[in-house]
């Protein structure tokens, strides 16, 4: 039952790093504009995105993807299964991450909020019925999301350039990095077998999907550049996920036009 | 004499709290938007209402509350500067028919859900940042900020910040680089927007 084999794991991260490698020197990583033009230049440093090309040919290959096998699917889902059970599902799926929740919230310090997460598993896989059920929120005790990325975020690792992983999605290399340390710290990795581990990734996947379905839609509708787009959300969202979701005034104000500062 | 020592100030006061309700300390930003926060949610939130309607309506809430013409200038980013004075008129014009065409939809189904402003902090000596909610039943609340400036006692919109998204920030960072792409010139992202605009 208990299976250790973290080399297998290793090793496919290490061609996955070799693939981003090759394809970056295939597709031609974006060469800084001429320090000439100012303004270009300080556009290219805010977007933190020397990969550009390659990531370009990333979310167009994540898009394929998704229009041909992950949309059709999630339309289905949504379309075929009553709502009280997508969010019993969603509930399922959630409760599986707690684990890892768990272990960000102490490497951050947030002691109260490891708390919260672990009375949340409790209650929710034994009252909740294995976790199908939320009776935690409803018992006044609020879901909140960690990730080890956020952890190294805290640990003040500075983000790194904008990734787009292939399948993974919108990224930076500090959360790609954080991406392996949520699968190794996940007790699922270790314990459940092969099979059951496809399961979940295929239902979270779906559920996801699922969740942001009109969003994704609209978005890619309404955008100019959907990439970019993309890109800027993905950043500010991050952001607002390290800051747990506390205002800020440090962003940059429409108004005060001279004072575009980076937010990282 | 002593009778009318003590009517003539508090009939002062009261008449005084009765017309400028924001003399008891009640926060000027703050109930600004929560006014225009009731009042999208009443006009949006009308049954039976055409998409057209519904565009027509949110465009009107628009202009009213918000400082289109700022937005519009902080979502060009460094390039302002360098647009001729007709690419500014114009691309101010595209932007707000932009912003309606993409925007209008996602204020959409906003039956059932509440809107409570909690607070409002000053975040600079003409702008506040006002936090705001907007409660669905069995669902996480999403959280909406508004940043606020006043030009008198005139208030206006300048950014909403949803779920630690910025309107404003998001927008520029899709323009910026439509800009980049097509070789640092405003008028290829006008170009653009004109295309954008035409096709819905």
């Amino acid at each position: 039952m208990f299976r250790f084999n973290p080399n297998k794991k290793m090793k496919s991260y290490g061609i996955l790093t070799i693939t981003l490698f090759i394809t970056c020197v295939a597709a031609g990583c974006a060469t800084p504009p001429s320090s000439e033009n100012k303004e270009d230049l300080a556009t290219f440093k805010e977007f933190n995105d020397p990969y550009e090309p390659f990531n370009r040919t990333m979310l167009d290959f994540n898009l394929a993807i998704d229009k041909a096998v992950v949309r059709p699917i999630t339309s289905v889902y949504r379309e075929a299964v009553p709502d009280s059970l997508k969010d019993n599902v969603h509930n399922f799926l959630e409760n599986l991450r707690s684990p890892v929740i768990f272990a960000n919230d102490l490497f951050q310090g947030k002691w109260q909020r490891a708390g919260n997460t672990l009375t949340r598993f409790i209650m929710n896989s034994t009252i909740g019925l294995l976790g199908f059920n939320d009776f935690a929120t409803e018992a006044g005790i609020e879901k909140h999301d960690e990730d080890f990325g956020q952890t190294l975020a805290a640990w003040d690792v500075d983000s790194g350039p904008y990734l787009v992983l292939p399948l993974f999605g919108p990224s930076s290399s500090r959360d790609a990095f954080g991406l392996v340390g949520d699968i190794l710290l996940d007790p699922f990795t270790w314990l459940a077998p092969m099979e059951v581990r496809l399961v979940r990734t295929a239902a979270t996947t779906i559920d996801k999907r699922s969740q942001k379905f009109d969003q994704i839609n609209d978005l890619e509708e309404n955008s100019l550049d959907f990439y970019s787009a993309v890109r800027s959300l993905y950043r500010q969202k991050r952001l607002d996920e390290i800051r747990d979701g506390a205002p800020t005034a440090n962003k940059p104000v429409p108004g005060s036009l001279s004072d575009l500062r980076r937010t990282e | 004499m002593k009778l009318n020592r003590f009517f003539a100030p508090t009939t002062f006061t009261l008449i005084t709290l009765l017309f400028f309700p924001t003399a008891l300390g009640a926060n000027p930003a703050k109930s600004f938007v929560a006014e225009m926060g009731n009042k999208a949610f009443a006009s949006l939130s009308a049954k039976g209402l055409s998409r057209y309607e519904h565009k027509i309506r949110f465009r009107a809430l628009l202009s009213n509350a918000f400082d289109m013409p700022q937005i519009a200038r902080f979502t060009l980013g460094r390039y302002w500067r360098i647009a001729s004075n007709e690419e500014k008129t114009e691309f101010t014009d595209l932007f707000v028919r932009f912003f309606v065409q993409a925007y209008s939809n996602r204020f959409k189904d906003l039956g059932g859900k509440k809107f409570v402003v909690t607070q409002s902090r000053a975040i600079s000596a003409s702008q506040s940042l006002v936090l705001s909610e907007i409660i669905i039943p069995g669902k996480p609340s999403i959280k909406v900020n508004w940043r606020v400036t006043s030009k008198g006692r005139q208030y206006k919109v300048v950014d909403v910040v949803v779920e630690g998204i910025s309107m404003s920030v998001t927008q520029r960072d899709e323009f910026v680089s439509v800009i980049r792409q097509t070789g640092g010139k405003v008028s290829g992202l006008i170009r653009a927007l004109r295309k954008k605009t035409k096709s819905n």
